[in-house]
C-alpha cells in the first residue's frame, strides 16, 4: 500500500473512531429505543472487519474499544461485594467484534452488501448471549453480585432481538459511510474479479 | 510453527488472552492497563466534549427555530409569573431574615450545611446495556479527590440522588449512577420514623428506569406513591436526600416482600450534576480529626 493510502486509511479511521465514539456516549437516549440502545461502535467495527478484512477490523476494533474504555467504562461488582471500574473489556469485545465481523463468510459471500446485515446480526446476537451468559456466570461465582433474575422475554426479545434490530438500521448510514467515505477511496473499491478474494486478498470491497 | 504463529485465529486467541489478563489485572490499584487507559482518556475527552458541543449547538439551534412560537407565547406567561414572583421573594427575603434570627435561637442545623457542593456536566453515559458508568467532568483539579474506599454522592439540580462517585482523574470523575447493577443505598420512608429499606439497581428494571426496593421489614406497609429518602445509614450518603417514589410493590413472596422504585432524577436527561463532599473528608487531607471516621464508614458499597 502507498503512503497516500495509508495516510488516507488512518486519517479516515480515527476520525470515524472519535466521532461514533463520542455520539455513542454522548447521545445514547437518541441512538436508543425502549431502553435499548443501537452500538454504533460495535456496528462499525462489523462492518469494517467484513468489507476490509482481519487487520483492519481487529486494529479499529482494538483502538476504538480503548476509546469506549475511556469515556464509557464499565463498572463490576467484585468478589467482596464492592464495585471496581474495569479497564480492558471495551477493547475485547471490539476486538473480537472486528476479528468475527472479517471472517463471517466473508470468502464465500464475497464480501456482499447485504450479507454484511447478516454479518451484523449475527456479529450482534453472538455478543448478546455472551454477554448474558457472563452476567450470569458472573453472579453464580460472585454471590456477592446479586442475582441475575432475567427472564426468557427480557433476555430474548428485549435484549437480543432489540438490540439486534437498532444495530441493523444503525448498519445502514454506516455502510454508506464506509462505501461513500471510507478508508479506501470509491475508485479503487471496485474489483470485478472475484480470484482475488479467492487467493486470499483480505483489504479489497467487491461490489454484489 | 512460523504458520501458526501468523495464522488469525492464534492472533485473537494471543490478543484475547492478553486482554483478559488485563482486565483482571486492571481491578488492582496502578495497574498498567488502567494506566494506559487513563492516558488515552486525557487526549480523547477534549475530542469527546467537542463532538458533544457541536451535537448541543446544532440540537439549540434547530430547537429554536421549532420551538419559536410556543416560546413567544410561553414568554408573555413568564412575564406575568415573574411579575408574582418577585412579590412572593419579598415576602420569602423577610422570612429568610427572620428564619436566621430563629435559627441561632432553636438551634436548627441545616440538612447538608457540612457539606461543599461542586457543580459538574456529564461528559458522557452508559454506553451500553450493562453495567457502564457516567463521566463527569470534574475532578481532581476542581478539588473532588476520593482516597481508597471512600465516595461522594452527587445529586440534580433539585438535589435528588443521581448516584455516587467511584473514581476521579484530573479532570473528569466516575458516577456509579442509581440505576446501576451494582449501586445500593440505604433509604427509608419519608416520615417521622419512616421505615428503613435497601434499594438497589437492577438488570431488568434499569431499562425501564426502575430499581428494586428490598430490605423492607415486615409488617411495613408501602403504597405507590410513597416517598422515600436516604436515611444515613452507612455514612457514605447524608440523611434526607430524595431518591424516589414506590411504584408498585409485590407481596407474592411474604418472607421477602420487594418493591420498585421510580427515581426522581432522570439520568438520561441531566446534564448538570453536584457532587456533595463532606468537610470532614476535606479535612482528612489537611489532616484533622474526624476524618478517618468517615474514611471507615465509606468501605461498604452501600451507603
Amino acid at each position: 500500500m502507498d503512503r497516500r493510502r495509508l495516510i488516507r486509511k488512518i486519517v479516515v479511521y480515527a476520525v470515524y473512531i472519535l466521532l461514533l465514539s463520542s455520539l455513542q456516549v454522548s447521545y445514547p437516549n437518541r441512538l436508543g429505543f425502549w431502553g435499548q440502545t443501537a452500538d454504533i461502535t460495535f456496528v462499525f467495527v462489523v462492518l469494517t472487519g467484513y468489507f476490509h478484512g482481519f487487520k483492519d477490523g481487529v486494529i479499529v476494533g482494538l483502538i476504538m474499544g480503548l476509546v469506549r474504555d475511556c469515556l464509557a467504562p464499565i463498572a463490576i461488582v467484585g468478589f467482596d461485594g464492592k464495585v471496581h471500574v474495569s479497564a480492558g473489556i471495551g477493547m475485547l469485545v471490539l476486538f473480537l467484534a472486528g476479528a468475527v465481523g472479517s471472517s463471517f463468510f466473508t470468502k464465500r459471500m464475497h464480501r456482499n452488501i447485504p450479507f454484511a446485515f447478516v454479518s451484523i446480526a449475527f456479529t450482534t446476537l453472538l455478543y448478546k448471549v455472551s454477554g448474558h451468559l457472563m452476567a450470569y456466570s458472573w453472579t453464580v461465582l460472585a454471590p456477592a453480585v446479586g442475582s441475575y433474575d432475567l427472564g426468557f422475554y427480557e433476555i430474548v426479545v428485549r435484549s437480543c432481538l432489540l438490540q439486534t434490530l437498532l444495530n441493523l438500521i444503525a448498519g445502514i448510514p454506516l455502510l454508506l459511510l464506509l462505501r461513500f467515505a471510507g478508508p479506501v477511496a470509491m475508485s479503487e473499491q471496485k474489483r470485478s474479479a472475484d480470484d482475488v478474494i479467492m487467493v486470499g486478498e483480505e483489504n479489497s470491497w467487491l461490489q454484489i | 510453527m512460523k504458520k501458526l504463529i501468523t495464522s488469525k485465529w492464534f492472533i485473537v486467541l494471543a490478543v484475547s488472552l492478553l486482554l483478559i489478563a488485563g482486565i483482571v489485572l486492571s481491578f488492582i490499584p496502578g495497574s498498567p492497563l488502567k494506566a494506559a487507559v487513563g492516558l488515552s482518556s486525557k487526549a480523547v475527552s477534549p475530542a469527546q466534549a467537542g463532538v458533544k458541543k457541536t451535537g448541543n449547538a446544532f440540537s439549540d439551534f434547530w430547537a429554536a427555530i421549532a420551538d419559536g412560537i410556543a416560546i413567544r407565547e410561553e414568554n408573555k406567561t413568564l412575564k406575568q409569573e415573574i411579575a408574582d414572583l418577585k412579590y412572593k421573594l419579598n415576602q420569602y427575603e423577610e422570612a429568610a431574615i427572620r428564619y436566621e434570627e430563629l435559627k441561632g435561637a432553636f438551634h436548627i442545623r441545616d440538612t447538608f450545611s457540612n457539606y461543599d457542593i461542586y457543580g459538574a456536566t456529564i461528559l458522557s453515559r452508559e454506553a451500553d446495556e450493562w453495567f457502564s458508568v457516567i463521566r463527569i467532568n470534574a475532578g481532581k483539579n476542581e478539588g473532588i479527590s476520593l482516597e481508597q474506599g471512600q465516595s461522594y454522592p452527587v445529586v440534580d439540580v433539585e438535589m435528588n440522588l443521581v448516584g455516587r462517585v467511584i473514581e476521579t482523574e484530573g479532570s473528569n470523575s466516575k458516577v456509579l449512577p442509581l440505576l446501576h447493577e451494582g449501586f445500593s443505598v440505604a433509604g427509608k420512608v419519608n416520615e417521622v420514623n419512616g421505615a428503613s429499606v435497601i434499594i438497589c439497581g437492577d438488570s431488568v428494571l434499569k431499562k425501564s428506569g426502575l430499581c428494586r426496593v428490598k430490605g423492607i421489614e415486615k409488617g411495613v406497609k408501602l403504597v405507590p406513591g410513597t416517598v422515600i429518602v436516604t436515611s444515613g445509614e452507612g455514612g457514605l450518603f447524608p440523611d434526607g436526600i430524595p431518591i424516589g417514589t414506590i411504584v408498585s410493590v409485590d407481596y407474592s413472596n411474604p418472607v421477602e416482600v420487594t418493591a420498585t422504585l421510580k427515581p426522581f432524577s432522570v439520568i438520561g436527561e441531566l446534564e448538570d450534576v453536584f457532587v456533595m463532599i463532606p468537610y470532614n473528608a476535606d479535612s482528612k487531607k489537611e489532616g484533622t480529626p474526624g476524618a478517618s471516621e468517615t474514611s471507615a464508614q465509606g468501605q461498604g458499597g452501600q451507603g
